[in-house]
């Protein structure tokens, strides 16, 4: 087992304060870290987060989890997938789906994925 | 008018356009213009996961959209054309009669003059903003509808 880390990519100051919250409720991470595209062209974005996962990444299973699934975000996370600099995409991410990525490091990637995203899933709802 | 935007946006379909245009001006249809993303079927895929259902794509290149966007100009569907680049919504304005506003999102690109937060125009920008200006055609920045509009060109410059 590798280990796992990614780039939360979003809009606004999404990613940063998800990040935040993040170190709240499951203490600091050094597998995750926080991009936004603001004033950004695509190409910019990919060799922001390409530079990130560089840097940082090295040894361990790259992800990238998006606010969409389409738009600015995503498209770059599209992109990076399809040259292969990351394993997966996780998109429409949420808190819960943040500290599952945190506390199942040592799963395996189709649990890991399926698990992480159901997660994400089962926490929206309504009280009324 | 049954385009109901034509908007230079170098992002193309994405959370600005899909969200805050769209929720306000109810497209059926997203037109993107645009010679490289015409032939480029990944590309074209990464795009669509953008729109929501009840939306159509379709990716044209300059040439398909100056035989086929007169005939959408007179037809009832609601559509949004979008280009990359002044330069290619400036040829649409010359050779498509009826374009009568041209709205401008993102332009970050290059290290031209910052006019908005996310309008970067250079001298080649401003030439091809005039030279639409000077046919009649109004050229706006405006990146969400809940934004206030900005003209640009050498009229609203004074």
């Amino acid at each position: 087992m590798t280990g796992r880390c990614g780039v939360v990519v979003a809009h606004g100051r999404l990613a940063d304060g998800l990040l935040s919250a993040l170190s709240r409720v499951a203490g600091e991470q050094d597998s995750l870290w926080a991009l936004s595209n603001e004033g950004l062209t695509g190409a910019d974005l990919e060799a922001r987060i390409t530079s990130i996962l560089t840097d940082r990444c090295a040894g361990r299973d790259a992800y990238l989890l998006s606010d969409m699934e389409g738009g600015s975000c995503g498209q770059a996370c599209r992109r990076l997938l399809a040259k292969g600099t990351v394993k997966a995409i996780l998109y429409g991410v949420n808190l819960p789906l943040l500290v599952e990525f945190v506390f199942l490091q040592d799963e395996s990637f189709e649990r890991f994925v399926t698990a992480a995203v159901e997660k994400g899933r089962r926490s929206l709802g309504v009280h009324a | 008018m049954s385009v109901v935007l034509f908007r230079v946006d170098e992002r193309l379909i994405h959370g600005q356009v899909v969200v805050g245009w769209a929720r306000k001006l109810r497209p059926r249809r997203i037109v993107v213009v645009d010679d490289a993303l015409a032939e480029d079927e990944l590309e074209q895929s990464i795009y669509r996961t953008g729109i929501p259902e009840g939306i159509d794509a379709d990716f044209w290149s300059e040439r398909e959209a100056v035989r086929a966007l007169p005939a959408v100009l007179k037809s009832s569907e609601r559509v949004f054309v979008l280009t990359a680049d002044l330069a290619t919504m400036a040829h649409l304005t010359l050779e498509v009669e009826g374009i009568q506003e041209v709205n401008v999102g993102c332009l970050h690109h290059g290290d031209g003059r910052r006019v908005l937060p996310y309008v970067r125009l250079d001298e080649g920008d401003e030439r091809l903003i005039d030279e639409m200006s000077d046919r009649g055609v109004r050229v706006v920045a405006r990146d969400v509808p809940s934004s206030a509009p900005t003209q640009l060109g050498a009229q609203a410059r004074g």
